[in-house]
Protein backbone atom coordinates (compact mmCIF):
# COMPACT_ATOMS: atom_id res chain seq x y z
CA UNK A 1 0.00 0.00 0.00
CA UNK A 2 1.46 3.45 -0.76
CA UNK A 3 -0.07 5.13 2.23
CA UNK A 4 3.26 5.61 4.30
CA UNK A 5 4.42 7.64 0.67
CA UNK A 6 1.45 10.19 0.30
CA UNK A 7 1.97 13.48 0.91
CA UNK A 8 -0.42 16.59 0.33
CA UNK A 9 -3.03 17.57 2.59
CA UNK A 10 -5.30 14.30 1.99
CA UNK A 11 -2.68 12.33 2.58
CA UNK A 12 -3.31 12.44 6.83
CA UNK A 13 -6.89 11.04 6.78
CA UNK A 14 -6.59 8.70 3.94
CA UNK A 15 -3.74 6.99 5.82
CA UNK A 16 -6.23 7.20 8.62
CA UNK A 17 -9.12 5.59 6.66
CA UNK A 18 -7.13 3.05 5.48
CA UNK A 19 -5.11 2.39 8.14
CA UNK A 20 -5.99 -1.04 10.30
CA UNK A 21 -7.18 -3.97 8.06
CA UNK A 22 -10.76 -2.16 6.82
CA UNK A 23 -12.67 -3.95 4.84
CA UNK A 24 -12.03 -3.30 1.29
CA UNK A 25 -14.50 -1.55 -0.47
CA UNK A 26 -14.20 -3.46 -3.35
CA UNK A 27 -13.14 -7.41 -2.77
CA UNK A 28 -12.56 -10.07 -5.55
CA UNK A 29 -11.63 -13.30 -4.24
CA UNK A 30 -10.84 -16.06 -6.61
CA UNK A 31 -13.08 -14.32 -9.44
CA UNK A 32 -12.32 -16.08 -12.59
CA UNK A 33 -14.86 -15.24 -16.15
CA UNK A 34 -15.47 -17.52 -18.69
CA UNK A 35 -17.96 -17.41 -21.58
CA UNK A 36 -19.17 -19.65 -22.93
CA UNK A 37 -20.79 -18.98 -26.51
CA UNK A 38 -22.59 -21.78 -29.03
CA UNK A 39 -19.88 -23.37 -30.88
CA UNK A 40 -17.07 -22.71 -27.87
CA UNK A 41 -16.02 -21.94 -24.59
CA UNK A 42 -13.93 -18.62 -23.85
CA UNK A 43 -11.81 -18.06 -20.61
CA UNK A 44 -11.62 -14.48 -20.18
CA UNK A 45 -10.24 -14.46 -17.04
CA UNK A 46 -8.92 -16.99 -14.48
CA UNK A 47 -9.64 -16.90 -11.04
CA UNK A 48 -8.13 -13.81 -9.32
CA UNK A 49 -8.36 -12.10 -5.98
CA UNK A 50 -8.05 -8.11 -5.79
CA UNK A 51 -9.08 -6.05 -2.93
CA UNK A 52 -9.78 -2.28 -3.60
CA UNK A 53 -9.68 0.54 -0.61
CA UNK A 54 -11.89 2.68 0.00
CA UNK A 55 -11.09 6.15 -1.37
CA UNK A 56 -8.46 4.25 -3.44
CA UNK A 57 -7.29 5.10 -7.11
CA UNK A 58 -6.29 1.42 -8.82
CA UNK A 59 -4.91 1.31 -12.94
CA UNK A 60 -6.06 -1.65 -15.01
CA UNK A 61 -3.80 -2.26 -17.77
CA UNK A 62 -3.04 -5.14 -19.81
CA UNK A 63 -3.12 -6.78 -23.03
CA UNK A 64 -6.31 -6.56 -25.15
CA UNK A 65 -8.83 -9.30 -24.57
CA UNK A 66 -7.20 -9.93 -21.17
CA UNK A 67 -10.20 -9.47 -19.52
CA UNK A 68 -10.38 -5.78 -18.07
CA UNK A 69 -13.95 -4.81 -19.48
CA UNK A 70 -15.35 -8.10 -17.89
CA UNK A 71 -13.73 -7.11 -14.54
CA UNK A 72 -15.51 -3.43 -14.52
CA UNK A 73 -18.19 -5.27 -15.63
CA UNK A 74 -18.82 -7.61 -12.43
CA UNK A 75 -17.63 -4.99 -10.00
CA UNK A 76 -21.14 -3.01 -11.86
CA UNK A 77 -23.01 -6.29 -10.85
CA UNK A 78 -23.84 -6.23 -15.00
CA UNK A 79 -21.95 -9.75 -15.36
CA UNK A 80 -21.97 -12.60 -12.91
CA UNK A 81 -18.61 -14.46 -11.96
CA UNK A 82 -18.45 -17.43 -13.09
CA UNK A 83 -16.22 -18.59 -10.37
CA UNK A 84 -15.58 -16.58 -7.16
CA UNK A 85 -17.68 -14.07 -5.23
CA UNK A 86 -17.27 -10.18 -6.32
CA UNK A 87 -18.76 -8.22 -2.94
CA UNK A 88 -18.83 -4.29 -2.88
CA UNK A 89 -18.70 -2.82 0.65
CA UNK A 90 -18.73 -6.20 2.30
CA UNK A 91 -21.82 -7.52 0.43
CA UNK A 92 -21.24 -9.99 -2.49
CA UNK A 93 -23.11 -8.47 -5.69
CA UNK A 94 -25.69 -10.02 -6.95
CA UNK A 95 -27.64 -7.50 -9.80
CA UNK A 96 -26.80 -3.63 -10.37
CA UNK A 97 -24.52 -2.03 -8.40
CA UNK A 98 -26.00 1.22 -8.28
CA UNK A 99 -22.88 2.75 -5.93
CA UNK A 100 -20.81 2.86 -9.05
CA UNK A 101 -20.49 5.17 -11.70
CA UNK A 102 -19.76 3.55 -15.01
CA UNK A 103 -17.89 5.41 -17.68
CA UNK A 104 -17.78 2.35 -20.43
CA UNK A 105 -15.17 1.29 -23.15
CA UNK A 106 -17.89 1.99 -25.82
CA UNK A 107 -20.32 5.21 -24.93
CA UNK A 108 -23.79 4.80 -23.60
CA UNK A 109 -25.27 8.64 -24.65
CA UNK A 110 -28.39 8.67 -26.22
CA UNK A 111 -28.54 9.72 -29.87
CA UNK A 112 -31.19 11.76 -29.53
CA UNK A 113 -30.73 14.16 -26.86
CA UNK A 114 -27.87 16.78 -27.49
CA UNK A 115 -24.43 16.81 -25.61
CA UNK A 116 -25.98 19.00 -22.31
CA UNK A 117 -29.06 16.47 -22.45
CA UNK A 118 -26.87 13.82 -21.96
CA UNK A 119 -25.03 14.99 -18.90
CA UNK A 120 -27.92 16.09 -17.53
CA UNK A 121 -29.74 13.13 -17.42
CA UNK A 122 -28.52 11.35 -13.88
CA UNK A 123 -30.03 14.77 -12.75
CA UNK A 124 -33.25 13.76 -13.88
CA UNK A 125 -33.83 10.70 -11.99
CA UNK A 126 -36.04 10.88 -8.80
CA UNK A 127 -33.15 9.24 -7.04
CA UNK A 128 -31.49 12.82 -7.24
CA UNK A 129 -33.90 14.93 -8.06
CA UNK A 130 -33.12 18.95 -8.32
CA UNK A 131 -34.53 22.02 -9.39
CA UNK A 132 -34.35 22.17 -13.17
CA UNK A 133 -32.14 25.86 -13.04
CA UNK A 134 -29.35 24.21 -10.47
CA UNK A 135 -29.44 21.04 -12.55
CA UNK A 136 -28.72 23.21 -15.57
CA UNK A 137 -25.73 25.12 -14.06
CA UNK A 138 -24.02 22.46 -13.13
CA UNK A 139 -24.32 20.76 -16.49
CA UNK A 140 -22.56 23.93 -17.86
CA UNK A 141 -19.76 23.55 -15.01
CA UNK A 142 -19.13 19.94 -16.03
CA UNK A 143 -19.15 21.04 -19.87
CA UNK A 144 -16.71 23.42 -19.09
CA UNK A 145 -14.44 20.82 -16.72
CA UNK A 146 -14.28 18.98 -19.99
CA UNK A 147 -14.18 21.23 -22.14
CA UNK A 148 -16.89 21.29 -24.46
CA UNK A 149 -18.58 24.71 -23.67
CA UNK A 150 -20.40 25.58 -27.51
CA UNK A 151 -21.50 22.28 -28.06
CA UNK A 152 -24.30 22.04 -25.37
CA UNK A 153 -26.59 21.50 -28.38
CA UNK A 154 -24.99 19.02 -30.30
CA UNK A 155 -26.25 15.76 -30.93
CA UNK A 156 -23.49 12.96 -29.92
CA UNK A 157 -23.67 12.20 -34.15
CA UNK A 158 -22.27 15.58 -34.43
CA UNK A 159 -19.61 14.91 -32.17
CA UNK A 160 -16.16 13.49 -32.92
CA UNK A 161 -14.80 10.59 -30.96
CA UNK A 162 -13.16 12.08 -28.12
CA UNK A 163 -15.58 14.81 -27.56
CA UNK A 164 -18.37 11.97 -27.21
CA UNK A 165 -16.12 10.69 -24.76
CA UNK A 166 -15.60 13.76 -22.93
CA UNK A 167 -19.74 13.79 -22.75
CA UNK A 168 -19.82 10.86 -21.53
CA UNK A 169 -17.21 11.51 -18.86
CA UNK A 170 -19.18 14.50 -17.80
CA UNK A 171 -22.12 12.91 -17.56
CA UNK A 172 -21.03 9.93 -15.34
CA UNK A 173 -18.73 12.68 -13.13
CA UNK A 174 -21.44 15.26 -12.50
CA UNK A 175 -23.39 13.00 -10.13
CA UNK A 176 -20.42 12.52 -8.37
CA UNK A 177 -21.01 8.75 -7.55
CA UNK A 178 -18.62 6.78 -4.70
CA UNK A 179 -16.95 4.90 -6.88
CA UNK A 180 -15.78 5.64 -10.43
CA UNK A 181 -15.52 2.74 -12.82
CA UNK A 182 -13.39 4.00 -15.83
CA UNK A 183 -12.84 1.82 -19.34
CA UNK A 184 -10.24 3.95 -21.24
CA UNK A 185 -11.98 7.04 -20.61
CA UNK A 186 -9.28 8.74 -22.80
CA UNK A 187 -8.56 6.52 -25.48
CA UNK A 188 -9.27 8.48 -28.13
CA UNK A 189 -7.95 12.12 -27.19
CA UNK A 190 -4.64 14.33 -28.08
CA UNK A 191 -1.86 14.18 -25.68
CA UNK A 192 -2.37 17.46 -24.62
CA UNK A 193 -5.96 17.30 -24.32
CA UNK A 194 -5.53 14.06 -22.51
CA UNK A 195 -3.06 15.95 -19.93
CA UNK A 196 -5.68 18.69 -18.90
CA UNK A 197 -8.25 15.53 -18.83
CA UNK A 198 -5.96 13.77 -16.70
CA UNK A 199 -5.87 17.28 -14.27
CA UNK A 200 -9.28 17.59 -13.77
CA UNK A 201 -10.05 13.93 -13.20
CA UNK A 202 -7.36 13.87 -10.21
CA UNK A 203 -8.28 17.19 -8.86
CA UNK A 204 -12.55 15.66 -8.83
CA UNK A 205 -11.50 12.40 -7.59
CA UNK A 206 -9.46 13.55 -5.17
CA UNK A 207 -12.03 16.52 -3.89
CA UNK A 208 -14.74 14.39 -3.51
CA UNK A 209 -12.43 11.09 -2.15
CA UNK A 210 -13.76 8.58 -4.65
CA UNK A 211 -12.54 5.04 -5.47
CA UNK A 212 -11.87 4.67 -8.81
CA UNK A 213 -10.78 1.89 -10.84
CA UNK A 214 -9.42 2.64 -13.99
CA UNK A 215 -8.64 0.97 -17.18
CA UNK A 216 -5.79 2.19 -19.59
CA UNK A 217 -3.45 0.78 -22.07
CA UNK A 218 -1.56 4.12 -21.23
CA UNK A 219 1.15 3.20 -18.23
CA UNK A 220 2.06 7.09 -18.04
CA UNK A 221 -1.69 7.51 -17.57
CA UNK A 222 -1.70 5.11 -14.89
CA UNK A 223 1.51 5.61 -12.96
CA UNK A 224 0.14 9.97 -12.98
CA UNK A 225 -3.19 8.80 -11.41
CA UNK A 226 -3.03 5.54 -9.89
CA UNK A 227 -2.11 4.42 -6.35
CA UNK A 228 -1.93 1.04 -7.40
CA UNK A 229 -1.17 -0.30 -11.19
CA UNK A 230 -2.13 -3.74 -11.88
CA UNK A 231 -0.64 -5.22 -14.87
CA UNK A 232 -2.63 -8.39 -16.38
CA UNK A 233 -1.09 -11.42 -18.51
CA UNK A 234 -2.59 -11.82 -21.17
CA UNK A 235 -5.96 -13.80 -22.18
CA UNK A 236 -6.90 -15.87 -20.48
CA UNK A 237 -6.23 -13.04 -17.74
CA UNK A 238 -4.42 -13.72 -14.96
CA UNK A 239 -2.76 -10.85 -12.48
CA UNK A 240 1.11 -10.66 -13.91
CA UNK A 241 2.22 -7.87 -11.31
CA UNK A 242 0.75 -4.73 -8.98
CA UNK A 243 3.00 -2.00 -8.29
CA UNK A 244 2.38 1.00 -5.93
CA UNK A 245 2.81 4.14 -7.26
CA UNK A 246 4.59 6.02 -4.35
CA UNK A 247 4.61 9.88 -6.37
CA UNK A 248 3.17 12.24 -3.69
CA UNK A 249 -0.16 14.17 -4.42
CA UNK A 250 -1.18 16.10 -5.29
CA UNK A 251 0.76 15.27 -8.72
CA UNK A 252 1.74 17.62 -11.33
CA UNK A 253 0.67 15.83 -14.79
CA UNK A 254 1.84 18.11 -16.81
CA UNK A 255 5.90 17.53 -15.69
CA UNK A 256 5.43 14.00 -13.08
CA UNK A 257 6.23 12.29 -16.41
CA UNK A 258 9.60 13.58 -16.08
CA UNK A 259 10.67 13.14 -12.88
CA UNK A 260 12.94 10.55 -12.64
CA UNK A 261 10.70 8.11 -10.48
CA UNK A 262 8.45 7.87 -12.79
CA UNK A 263 10.54 6.87 -15.51
CA UNK A 264 11.76 3.99 -12.95
CA UNK A 265 8.21 2.76 -12.25
CA UNK A 266 7.68 2.92 -16.20
CA UNK A 267 10.30 1.20 -17.12
CA UNK A 268 9.39 -1.84 -14.51
CA UNK A 269 6.00 -1.86 -15.50
CA UNK A 270 6.86 -2.22 -19.33
CA UNK A 271 8.95 -4.89 -18.24
CA UNK A 272 6.27 -6.53 -16.62
CA UNK A 273 3.71 -5.49 -19.91
CA UNK A 274 5.81 -6.08 -22.59
CA UNK A 275 6.14 -10.05 -23.01
CA UNK A 276 2.20 -10.10 -22.25
CA UNK A 277 1.57 -7.68 -24.88
CA UNK A 278 3.71 -9.60 -27.35
CA UNK A 279 1.95 -12.71 -25.98
CA UNK A 280 -1.48 -11.75 -26.71
CA UNK A 281 -0.45 -11.08 -30.10
CA UNK A 282 0.60 -13.98 -31.04
CA UNK A 283 -2.63 -16.05 -30.13
CA UNK B 1 -43.41 19.70 -80.76
CA UNK B 2 -41.19 17.44 -78.31
CA UNK B 3 -39.21 20.60 -77.56
CA UNK B 4 -42.62 22.18 -76.28
CA UNK B 5 -42.97 19.00 -74.01
CA UNK B 6 -39.43 19.98 -72.47
CA UNK B 7 -40.80 22.94 -70.78
CA UNK B 8 -43.49 22.77 -67.48
CA UNK B 9 -45.45 24.97 -69.34
CA UNK B 10 -45.66 22.66 -72.72
CA UNK B 11 -45.80 19.75 -70.20
CA UNK B 12 -48.80 21.22 -68.44
CA UNK B 13 -50.53 22.66 -71.54
CA UNK B 14 -50.15 18.57 -73.02
CA UNK B 15 -51.57 17.06 -69.99
CA UNK B 16 -54.31 19.84 -69.94
CA UNK B 17 -55.21 18.77 -73.79
CA UNK B 18 -54.82 14.86 -72.79
CA UNK B 19 -57.94 15.05 -70.59
CA UNK B 20 -59.85 17.28 -72.54
CA UNK B 21 -59.60 14.67 -75.70
CA UNK B 22 -60.05 12.20 -73.33
CA UNK B 23 -63.28 13.69 -71.92
CA UNK B 24 -64.45 14.56 -75.34
CA UNK B 25 -64.24 10.98 -76.40
CA UNK B 26 -65.84 9.95 -73.35
CA UNK B 27 -68.54 12.54 -73.88
CA UNK B 28 -69.33 11.97 -77.77
CA UNK B 29 -68.44 8.95 -78.73
CA UNK B 30 -70.06 6.16 -76.89
CA UNK B 31 -73.40 4.51 -78.63
CA UNK B 32 -76.75 4.98 -76.97
CA UNK B 33 -76.03 1.60 -75.15
CA UNK B 34 -72.34 1.77 -74.71
CA UNK B 35 -73.67 4.98 -72.76
CA UNK B 36 -75.29 2.85 -70.21
CA UNK B 37 -72.63 1.10 -68.21
CA UNK B 38 -70.12 4.22 -69.34
CA UNK B 39 -72.08 7.32 -68.35
CA UNK B 40 -70.04 10.64 -69.29
CA UNK B 41 -68.32 13.26 -68.06
CA UNK B 42 -71.06 15.79 -67.96
CA UNK B 43 -73.77 13.57 -66.44
CA UNK B 44 -70.74 12.69 -64.04
CA UNK B 45 -70.09 16.41 -62.96
CA UNK B 46 -73.84 16.96 -62.76
CA UNK B 47 -74.29 14.33 -60.44
CA UNK B 48 -71.51 15.16 -57.97
CA UNK B 49 -73.08 18.82 -58.05
CA UNK B 50 -76.73 17.33 -57.16
CA UNK B 51 -74.92 15.33 -54.08
CA UNK B 52 -73.12 18.57 -53.18
CA UNK B 53 -76.58 20.43 -52.79
CA UNK B 54 -78.01 17.34 -51.34
CA UNK B 55 -75.48 17.13 -48.62
CA UNK B 56 -74.83 13.61 -49.43
CA UNK B 57 -71.99 13.82 -50.61
CA UNK B 58 -69.82 15.34 -47.70
CA UNK B 59 -72.24 12.99 -45.51
CA UNK B 60 -70.70 9.93 -47.28
CA UNK B 61 -66.99 10.95 -47.47
CA UNK B 62 -67.18 12.19 -43.63
CA UNK B 63 -68.74 9.11 -42.62
CA UNK B 64 -65.47 7.29 -44.51
CA UNK B 65 -63.18 9.63 -42.94
CA UNK B 66 -64.63 9.12 -39.10
CA UNK B 67 -64.90 5.27 -39.87
CA UNK B 68 -60.99 5.31 -40.86
CA UNK B 69 -59.50 7.72 -38.53
CA UNK B 70 -61.44 5.92 -35.13
CA UNK B 71 -60.36 2.34 -36.43
CA UNK B 72 -56.73 4.30 -36.79
CA UNK B 73 -56.66 5.83 -33.68
CA UNK B 74 -58.27 2.63 -31.81
CA UNK B 75 -55.21 0.17 -33.55
CA UNK B 76 -52.66 2.88 -33.14
CA UNK B 77 -53.55 3.37 -28.93
CA UNK B 78 -53.89 -0.64 -28.38
CA UNK B 79 -50.59 -1.61 -30.82
CA UNK B 80 -48.40 0.97 -29.11
CA UNK B 81 -49.27 -0.20 -26.03
CA UNK B 82 -49.66 -3.54 -25.96
CA UNK B 83 -46.30 -3.65 -28.10
CA UNK B 84 -44.70 -1.91 -25.06
CA UNK B 85 -46.53 -3.83 -22.35
CA UNK B 86 -44.93 -7.26 -24.32
CA UNK B 87 -41.59 -6.11 -24.86
CA UNK B 88 -41.34 -5.62 -21.38
CA UNK B 89 -42.42 -8.93 -20.55
CA UNK B 90 -40.28 -10.90 -22.56
CA UNK B 91 -41.74 -14.18 -21.75
CA UNK B 92 -44.88 -13.52 -22.03
CA UNK B 93 -43.61 -12.35 -25.54
CA UNK B 94 -42.15 -15.21 -26.03
CA UNK B 95 -45.19 -17.67 -25.84
CA UNK B 96 -47.56 -15.34 -27.61
CA UNK B 97 -45.34 -14.56 -30.58
CA UNK B 98 -46.92 -17.24 -32.67
CA UNK B 99 -49.98 -16.62 -32.64
CA UNK B 100 -48.94 -12.95 -33.30
CA UNK B 101 -47.20 -13.87 -36.05
CA UNK B 102 -49.94 -15.96 -37.46
CA UNK B 103 -52.39 -12.81 -36.66
CA UNK B 104 -50.23 -10.92 -38.78
CA UNK B 105 -50.11 -12.97 -41.47
CA UNK B 106 -53.43 -13.56 -41.69
CA UNK B 107 -55.52 -10.87 -44.71
CA UNK B 108 -57.78 -8.89 -41.59
CA UNK B 109 -60.31 -8.55 -44.74
CA UNK B 110 -61.35 -12.15 -44.17
CA UNK B 111 -62.64 -11.14 -40.83
CA UNK B 112 -65.02 -8.57 -42.45
CA UNK B 113 -68.04 -10.62 -42.77
CA UNK B 114 -67.46 -12.01 -39.21
CA UNK B 115 -67.47 -8.29 -37.95
CA UNK B 116 -70.81 -7.75 -39.73
CA UNK B 117 -72.17 -10.35 -38.02
CA UNK B 118 -70.76 -9.58 -34.61
CA UNK B 119 -71.34 -5.68 -35.10
CA UNK B 120 -74.16 -5.25 -37.51
CA UNK B 121 -74.21 -3.39 -40.71
CA UNK B 122 -72.89 0.45 -39.55
CA UNK B 123 -69.92 2.08 -38.33
CA UNK B 124 -68.92 -0.92 -35.59
CA UNK B 125 -67.93 -3.11 -38.00
CA UNK B 126 -66.18 -0.82 -40.07
CA UNK B 127 -64.14 0.53 -37.13
CA UNK B 128 -63.24 -3.09 -35.99
CA UNK B 129 -61.80 -3.95 -39.16
CA UNK B 130 -59.57 -0.57 -39.87
CA UNK B 131 -58.61 -0.97 -35.84
CA UNK B 132 -57.38 -4.82 -35.83
CA UNK B 133 -55.51 -4.17 -39.17
CA UNK B 134 -53.64 -1.12 -37.93
CA UNK B 135 -53.40 -2.91 -34.42
CA UNK B 136 -50.97 -5.46 -35.63
CA UNK B 137 -49.27 -3.09 -37.96
CA UNK B 138 -48.12 -1.06 -34.97
CA UNK B 139 -48.34 -3.99 -32.86
CA UNK B 140 -45.02 -5.45 -35.20
CA UNK B 141 -43.12 -2.15 -35.41
CA UNK B 142 -43.58 -1.67 -31.85
CA UNK B 143 -42.12 -4.99 -30.33
CA UNK B 144 -39.56 -4.65 -33.26
CA UNK B 145 -38.69 -1.26 -31.72
CA UNK B 146 -38.49 -3.06 -28.76
CA UNK B 147 -36.28 -5.25 -29.66
CA UNK B 148 -33.93 -3.29 -31.55
CA UNK B 149 -33.44 -0.58 -28.48
CA UNK B 150 -29.78 -1.51 -27.28
CA UNK B 151 -29.79 -2.36 -24.11
CA UNK B 152 -26.57 -1.36 -23.25
CA UNK B 153 -28.46 2.05 -22.72
CA UNK B 154 -31.19 0.54 -20.91
CA UNK B 155 -28.68 -0.90 -18.17
CA UNK B 156 -26.06 2.45 -18.42
CA UNK B 157 -29.97 4.47 -16.97
CA UNK B 158 -30.57 1.80 -14.72
CA UNK B 159 -26.84 1.82 -13.12
CA UNK B 160 -27.43 5.45 -12.73
CA UNK B 161 -30.48 4.77 -10.56
CA UNK B 162 -33.16 4.93 -12.42
CA UNK B 163 -36.31 3.56 -11.52
CA UNK B 164 -37.77 1.07 -14.27
CA UNK B 165 -40.19 3.30 -15.21
CA UNK B 166 -37.91 6.55 -15.87
CA UNK B 167 -35.61 3.68 -18.08
CA UNK B 168 -39.10 3.00 -19.98
CA UNK B 169 -39.58 6.94 -20.04
CA UNK B 170 -36.25 8.35 -20.94
CA UNK B 171 -34.45 4.92 -23.35
CA UNK B 172 -37.07 2.72 -24.09
CA UNK B 173 -40.16 4.82 -25.30
CA UNK B 174 -37.78 7.27 -27.02
CA UNK B 175 -35.77 4.68 -29.00
CA UNK B 176 -38.79 3.13 -30.45
CA UNK B 177 -40.38 5.99 -31.40
CA UNK B 178 -39.31 5.68 -35.34
CA UNK B 179 -40.40 1.96 -34.99
CA UNK B 180 -43.77 3.50 -34.08
CA UNK B 181 -43.62 6.09 -36.32
CA UNK B 182 -42.74 3.97 -39.31
CA UNK B 183 -45.74 1.22 -38.27
CA UNK B 184 -47.89 4.28 -38.23
CA UNK B 185 -47.18 5.59 -41.60
CA UNK B 186 -47.25 2.37 -42.94
CA UNK B 187 -50.98 1.84 -41.18
CA UNK B 188 -52.64 4.82 -42.57
CA UNK B 189 -52.85 3.40 -46.06
CA UNK B 190 -53.97 0.24 -44.71
CA UNK B 191 -56.68 2.00 -42.49
CA UNK B 192 -57.65 4.15 -45.86
CA UNK B 193 -58.03 0.29 -47.97
CA UNK B 194 -59.64 -1.16 -45.17
CA UNK B 195 -62.29 1.46 -44.40
CA UNK B 196 -63.43 1.31 -48.34
CA UNK B 197 -63.19 -2.48 -48.51
CA UNK B 198 -65.58 -3.02 -45.32
CA UNK B 199 -68.16 -0.35 -46.92
CA UNK B 200 -67.98 -2.70 -50.45
CA UNK B 201 -68.61 -5.66 -48.31
CA UNK B 202 -71.45 -4.59 -46.42
CA UNK B 203 -72.48 -1.02 -45.12
CA UNK B 204 -74.94 1.66 -45.11
CA UNK B 205 -72.51 4.89 -45.21
CA UNK B 206 -69.58 6.17 -46.55
CA UNK B 207 -67.99 6.19 -50.12
CA UNK B 208 -67.30 2.44 -50.31
CA UNK B 209 -70.73 2.30 -49.64
CA UNK B 210 -72.03 4.58 -52.37
CA UNK B 211 -69.72 2.63 -55.44
CA UNK B 212 -71.22 -0.64 -53.87
CA UNK B 213 -74.90 0.74 -53.70
CA UNK B 214 -75.02 3.03 -57.29
CA UNK B 215 -73.48 -0.09 -59.09
CA UNK B 216 -75.98 -2.38 -57.34
CA UNK B 217 -78.73 -0.56 -58.92
CA UNK B 218 -77.07 -0.37 -62.42
CA UNK B 219 -76.51 3.06 -61.70
CA UNK B 220 -72.77 4.44 -63.73
CA UNK B 221 -73.09 8.04 -63.35
CA UNK B 222 -73.40 7.78 -59.45
CA UNK B 223 -70.68 4.82 -59.70
CA UNK B 224 -68.03 6.55 -61.85
CA UNK B 225 -69.07 9.83 -59.67
CA UNK B 226 -68.02 8.20 -56.07
CA UNK B 227 -65.56 6.70 -57.95
CA UNK B 228 -64.22 10.12 -58.84
CA UNK B 229 -64.49 11.25 -55.53
CA UNK B 230 -62.35 8.21 -54.03
CA UNK B 231 -59.60 9.20 -56.44
CA UNK B 232 -59.52 12.72 -55.33
CA UNK B 233 -59.62 11.33 -51.18
CA UNK B 234 -56.69 9.05 -51.86
CA UNK B 235 -54.82 11.67 -53.93
CA UNK B 236 -55.24 14.01 -51.25
CA UNK B 237 -54.10 11.14 -48.59
CA UNK B 238 -50.94 10.58 -50.40
CA UNK B 239 -50.06 14.67 -50.61
CA UNK B 240 -50.87 14.97 -46.97
CA UNK B 241 -48.43 11.97 -46.00
CA UNK B 242 -45.65 13.02 -48.25
CA UNK B 243 -46.10 16.47 -47.02
CA UNK B 244 -45.98 14.87 -43.20
CA UNK B 245 -42.53 12.48 -44.23
CA UNK B 246 -40.72 14.95 -45.85
CA UNK B 247 -41.37 17.36 -42.25
CA UNK B 248 -39.82 14.68 -40.80
CA UNK B 249 -37.42 13.93 -42.85
CA UNK B 250 -35.84 17.76 -42.79
CA UNK B 251 -36.33 17.55 -39.32
CA UNK B 252 -34.48 14.25 -38.52
CA UNK B 253 -31.56 15.66 -40.76
CA UNK B 254 -31.54 18.46 -39.45
CA UNK B 255 -30.47 17.13 -35.80
N1 LIG C 1 -20.24 -11.25 -23.93
C1 LIG C 1 -19.18 -12.00 -24.28
N2 LIG C 1 -19.35 -13.21 -24.84
C2 LIG C 1 -18.29 -13.97 -25.19
N3 LIG C 1 -17.03 -13.62 -24.99
C3 LIG C 1 -16.78 -12.43 -24.44
C4 LIG C 1 -17.84 -11.56 -24.05
N4 LIG C 1 -17.30 -10.45 -23.51
C5 LIG C 1 -15.97 -10.62 -23.58
N5 LIG C 1 -15.65 -11.81 -24.11
C6 LIG C 1 -14.30 -12.33 -24.31
O1 LIG C 1 -13.62 -12.22 -23.08
C7 LIG C 1 -12.30 -11.75 -23.28
C8 LIG C 1 -12.04 -10.54 -22.44
O2 LIG C 1 -12.84 -9.47 -22.90
P1 LIG C 1 -12.73 -8.00 -22.31
O3 LIG C 1 -13.68 -7.16 -23.04
O4 LIG C 1 -12.87 -8.05 -20.84
O5 LIG C 1 -11.23 -7.61 -22.70
P2 LIG C 1 -10.45 -6.26 -22.41
O6 LIG C 1 -9.31 -6.60 -21.52
O7 LIG C 1 -11.37 -5.21 -21.94
O8 LIG C 1 -9.89 -5.92 -23.85
P3 LIG C 1 -9.69 -4.48 -24.54
O9 LIG C 1 -8.48 -3.90 -23.93
O10 LIG C 1 -9.50 -4.80 -25.97
O11 LIG C 1 -10.91 -3.68 -24.27
C9 LIG C 1 -12.14 -11.52 -24.77
O12 LIG C 1 -11.41 -12.60 -25.30
C10 LIG C 1 -13.53 -11.53 -25.32
O13 LIG C 1 -13.54 -12.17 -26.56
MG1 LIG D 1 -12.12 -3.56 -22.73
Amino acid sequence: MPKGDMAGDMAGDMAGDMGGDLAPKIDLQGVGKRFVTREREVEALQPIDLAIQDHEFVALVGPSGCGKSTILNMIAGLLPPSAGVVSYDGAAIGGLNRAVGYMTQKDTLLPWRTAADNVRIALELKCRAMPWDEANERVAQMLTLVGLTGFEKHYPAELSGGMRKRVALARTLIYEPETLLMDEPFGALDAQLKLLMLDQLQDLTRQRRMTVVFVTHDLGEAITLADRVVVFSARPGRIRAIRPVALPRPRDVFRIRFTEDFAHLHESLWDELKDEVTRGTEV
Amino acid sequence: MAAALSTPLGRTLARVALALIILAAWQYLPSANVRFWMSGPIEIVARLLVWLRDGSLWENVGATLFAMALGYAIGTATGIAIGLLLGLMPRLNRVLSPYIAALYAMPKIALAPLFVIVFGIGLESKVALVAITVFFLVLNATLDGVHNVDRDLTRALALMGATRLEVIRKVLIPATLPWIFTGMRIAVRYAFTNTLLAELIASNSGIGFMIEYYSGVFDATGTYAAILVLVIMSVGLTELLTLIETRLAHRGANR
